[in-house]
C-alpha cells in the first residue's frame, strides 16, 4: 500500500529543482542520512528533467510503501510524452545520447534501490523510484505522515524564494485548471453555436412546412367546398328526378321498378348526406359557418330528433329513450346545427348497437352556464388506443361490426367541429363489448365576439286562405337541361305554361318578349350568372315587376341570402324542392305581387 | 519564468574570477552561468576560474557537465578552474552516478583553491622557460 505524501508538478524548468528539493528534504525527514539524501535528490534530478526535457513535463508523486517495516520511500515520476523507444537499449548502457548525457536513468539506478521503468511508445512513460527507510528511523505511520507533511510546509514558508516557488505552483494548477476549464468552456459554447445553428435551420424547415401545410389545407378546404357543390347539383338534379318518377307523375310504376326508384331515391340521399357533411367540415374549417341563435326549448329538439330518428332504429332489441328535460332552462344558440350534433352521435349509437339501449339525455344545474347532453349506448365500444382518433376525419375503427357498416368516418369529427363552433365540446368514454357515452357540454347562452342578431322567420303564407291562382306562364332560367325538365316536372298537370331559357341572356330576352307571371332563376350559370341576371331584370322596366324565385343549389351563406333576398321574392334550395314547395312559392308570389296590382 | 536578473554572480579577484554558486541552480540558470564565465574570461583576460559549490547539496549529471565544460571551455582560453568545497555526500552520489569531472581540478576550500590557482598561474607565466625544460 502506498501512500501519497505531496506532488510536484513538473512544467517549467524550476520544477525539477523543486522536485529535487522535495525529494532532499522528505528524504531527511523520513530519517536518510545526508548523503541518501543527497543521492534520493539526485536521483529524482535525473528523472523529471528526462521528463521535463523529452516528455515537456509530467508529475512527481512522493509515498511511503509499506504500513510496516521494511517501508519504503518511493518517487513516481509520470509523463505523457512520447515514451522511450530504445527503453532496452538505455537500460543495457548501449545506448548513446545525441543530447549528450546518456548517464541519467543508468546512474539513477545505480543511486536508487528500486527503480522500475516503463514506457510505452505514445502514451508516456512511468518511472518508479524506491529505497528502503533505515530501520534506525521510526515507522513511518499516517500520523508521522501528516506531521511531515506539516513540516514540508513549515519549510517551504521559512524561505521566501521557496514560498515563491511554492506558490508559484499552485498558481500553476490553477492556472492550468482555469486553461482546462475554458477549453471546456470553448468547446461547449462551440457545441451550443452548432446546436442553435441547427435549431435555426430546423425552425426555418418547420416554417417552411407549417406553410405548405397551411396551403394544403386551404387547397383542401377549397376543393371540398368546390366539389361538394359540384356533388350537390347533380344529386339534387337525382333526387328529384327519382321523386317525380315515384310520385308517378309520368305514369305508373311496376312494384319492381318503384322499388328501384326507392334505392336510387335512397342512396341519392346517403350520398348527399355525405356531401353536406363534407361541406359543412369545410366550412367550419374555412370558418366561413355562421352561428344562428335563437330560443328554444330542449324538449321540442328531442322530440323532434325523437321523430327524426326513429325511423332508422329498425332493430327490435334495441330501445331508445330520451331523458326529462323538465325544467330546464330555455336555450340561446344555434338549434339547427345542437341538433345536428345530437343526430350524428346518435345515429352513431345506432349503427353500432346491436341490442340494449340507447339514452339521450340532458342534464344542467342551476349554477352551471352550460347544458351537458349525454348519448349512452350499449354499443361495440370503442378500443382505448383509438378513443383519441374517433375525432379525426375519415377514420373508422376496424371492428367486426364496422365490417357490415358503412360509414364515411365525417360524422363524429362534424360533431366535434360543431361542438367547438357553438363553444362547447364533445368527449368520449367507452369500454369495449360494453357501450360508449358521448358527452356534449353546449353554453346555454351563444356567445359570439361579433354578435349576431337572430333572424326573423319570414311566416309561410298559409296555402288554405290563399285567393285563386292567376299565373300562367313560368319562365325556368336554368343552363342545365335537367334542372329545366325537373321543374317541368314538377309543374305538370298544373295550367302553367313552363318557358326555358338556358341562360342569361336568353332568360333576358324571354322576359321581355313572353312577360311571364313568374321566373324561376338558377344562380350558377356560365356567361352571364344568377347575380347579373336578377339585376338585369330588375333595372329593365319592363321586367322589373316580375316576381323571381331563386333555385339554386348552391349553398348560401347569411350574407348572400340577405342580398338576394332584396331583389328576389325567395331562396329555394334545388335538393329540398317538391311539387309543393314550388306551389307554395308560387301563390305566396302570387299574393305578394297581387297586392300592389289590385 | 525567464528572468534576466536571475544570474549567478562572478566576482573579478585580480587575475582570478571568483564564483559562489549559493543556489540550487535550475539548468538554464547553469547553462547561464556557463555563457557569462566564459564571456568575463575574455572581457577580463583572466587567467583563473574559482568555483565554490560549498552550498549545493546535490550535483546532477547536468550541472557536473557544466562544471566540467566550464573546466575545458576556461582552458581553451587560456584560464585554470578550480572546483572548490564539494560535500562528501556530493562527492559520493557523483561517482556513483558515473560522474567523474574529469579534467576538473578541485581543492578543499576556497583558500586552497585560490593558492592552487596562484601556482598554476605562477607555473604558466614561466611555463615558455619550463616547456624546453619538462
Amino acid at each position: 500500500m502506498n501512500i501519497s505524501l505531496i506532488k510536484v508538478a513538473l512544467r517549467y524548468e524550476h520544477d525539477i529543482v523543486l522536485a529535487r528539493q522535495r525529494a532532499r528534504t522528505i528524504a531527511g525527514l523520513l530519517g536518510f542520512n545526508s548523503t541518501e539524501q543527497t543521492r534520493i535528490g539526485t536521483a529524482v534530478s535525473e528523472i523529471a528533467r528526462n521528463a521535463f526535457q523529452y516528455a515537456g513535463g509530467g508529475e512527481v508523486d512522493f509515498l511511503v510503501g509499506g504500513s510496516d517495516r521494511p517501508q519504503r520511500f518511493m518517487v513516481r515520476v509520470s509523463d505523457r510524452g512520447g515514451g522511450l523507444e530504445e527503453l532496452d537499449a538505455i537500460l543495457e548502457g548501449r545506448y548513446i545520447s545525441k543530447t549528450g548525457m546518456g548517464l541519467g536513468i543508468i546512474g539513477t539506478r545505480r543511486l536508487m534501490d528500486y527503480f522500475h521503468i516503463d514506457s510505452t511508445p505514445g502514451t508516456g512513460t512511468t518511472v518508479l523510484l524506491g529505497k528502503e527507510i533505515p530501520s534506525s528511523a521510526a515507522v513511518v505511520t499516517p500520523q508521522v505522515l501528516d506531521r511531515i507533511a506539516e513540516e514540508i510546509n513549515r519549510h517551504t514558508s521559512q524561505n521566501p524564494f521557496e514560498e515563491i516557488q511554492q506558490q508559484n505552483q499552485e498558481l500553476l494548477v490553477a492556472m492550468n485548471e482555469l486553461h482546462q476549464r475554458k477549453a471546456d468552456l470553448e468547446a461547449m459554447n462551440r457545441e451550443l453555436e452548432d446546436t442553435n445553428r441547427g435549431i435555426v435551420a430546423l425552425y426555418s424547415e418547420l416554417d417552411e412546412k407549417a406553410e405548405h401545410l397551411n396551403q394544403a389545407n386551404e387547397l383542401k378546404v377549397r376543393f371540398l367546398s368546390d366539389m361538394s357543390h359540384e356533388f350537390r347539383t347533380p344529386l339534387s338534379s337525382i333526387l328529384s328526378l327519382a321523386k317525380i318518377l315515384s310520385d308517378r307523375i309520368d305514369g305508373d310504376l311496376s312494384s319492381e321498378q318503384e322499388k328501384q326508384v326507392r334505392y336510387i331515391h335512397k342512396s341519392a340521399e346517403d350520398l348527399l348526406v355525405l356531401v353536406n357533411n363534407l361541406l359543412d367540415i369545410a366550412k367550419i374549417e374555412a370558418g366561413k359557418t355562421e352561428v344562428h341563435p335563437e330560443k328554444f326549448e330542449i324538449g321540442n329538439t328531442f322530440s323532434t330528433l325523437r321523430g327524426m330518428l326513429k325511423p332508422l332504429l329498425v332493430n327490435p332489441a334495441v330501445k331508445f329513450e330520451f331523458g326529462e328535460t323538465d325544467g330546464f332552462p330555455s336555450m340561446l344558440t344555434d338549434e339547427g346545427k345542437l341538433a345536428q350534433i345530437l343526430r350524428n352521435l346518435i345515429s352513431n349509437a345506432i349503427k353500432f348497437t346491436e341490442f340494449g339501449e340507447i339514452r339521450v339525455e340532458a342534464e344542467t344545474d342551476p349554477d352551471s352556464s352550460e347544458i351537458t347532453f349525454s348519448i349512452t349506448d350499449t354499443g361495440i365500444g370503442i378500443p382505448p388506443g383509438d378513443l383519441d382518433r374517433i375525432f379525426e376525419e375519415y377514420t373508422q375503427v376496424d371492428m367486426p361490426l364496422h365490417n357490415k357498416i358503412k360509414g364515411t368516418g365525417l360524422g363524429l369529427s362534424l360533431a366535434k367541429k360543431l361542438a367547438e363552433l357553438l363553444g362547447g365540446r364533445l368527449t368520449v368514454e367507452s369500454i369495449l363489448g360494453v357501450g360508449s357515452t358521448f358527452t356534449v357540454s353546449i353554453p346555454i347562452c351563444y356567445v359570439s365576439s361579433a354578435e349576431t342578431v337572430p333572424k326573423s322567420m319570414l311566416p309561410l303564407p298559409d296555402v288554405t286562405r290563399l285567393p285563386a291562382l292567376v299565373v300562367e306562364k313560368i319562365l325556368v332560367i336554368d343552363d342545365e337541361e335537367v334542372g329545366r325538365y325537373i321543374m317541368k316536372g314538377l309543374l305538370t298537370d298544373t295550367k302553367y305554361r313552363i318557358l326555358e331559357a338556358a341562360g342569361g341572356v336568353e332568360g333576358l330576352k324571354t322576359a321581355a318578349e313572353q312577360q311571364p307571371d313568374i321566373i324561376f332563376l338558377d344562380l350558377m350559370m356560365p356567361e352571364m350568372d344568377g347575380v347579373e341576371t336578377l339585376m338585369r331584370l330588375k333595372a329593365d322596366s319592363s321586367t322589373c315587376d316580375i316576381p323571381v324565385i331563386i333555385l339554386t343549389s348552391k349553398v348560401l351563406d347569411d350574407a348572400e341570402q340577405t342580398a338576394l333576398r332584396k331583389s328576389a321574392l325567395a331562396v329555394l334550395s334545388k335538393e329540398s324542392i317538391t311539387r309543393e314547395v314550388v306551389l307554395v312559392n308560387i301563390r305566396d308570389a302570387v299574393v305578394r305581387f297581387a297586392k300592389p296590382k289590385i | 519564468m525567464d528572468n534576466i536578473m536571475d544570474r549567478i554572480p562572478i566576482l573579478k579577484m585580480g587575475q582570478f574570477l571568483l564564483v559562489t554558486i549559493q543556489v540550487d541552480m535550475y539548468d538554464r540558470l547553469a547553462m547561464a552561468l556557463q555563457d557569462d564565465l566564459t564571456t568575463k574570461i575574455v572581457e577580463h583576460n583572466s587567467k583563473g576560474v574559482l568555483i565554490d559549490i560549498s552550498s549545493l547539496e546535490m550535483v546532477d549529471s547536468f550541472i557536473g557537465r557544466m562544471l566540467g565544460s566550464v573546466a575545458s571551455m576556461s582552458r581553451m582560453l587560456d584560464a585554470v578552474t578550480v572546483v572548490v568545497g564539494m560535500q562528501p555526500a556530493v562527492a559520493i552520489t557523483m561517482v556513483e552516478l558515473g560522474l567523474s569531472l574529469s579534467g576538473v581540478r578541485t581543492a578543499l576550500n576556497v583558500e586552497q583553491g585560490m593558492s592552487v590557482l596562484n601556482g598554476l598561474v605562477a607555473h604558466e607565466v614561466e611555463g615558455a622557460d619550463y616547456d624546453s625544460e619538462e
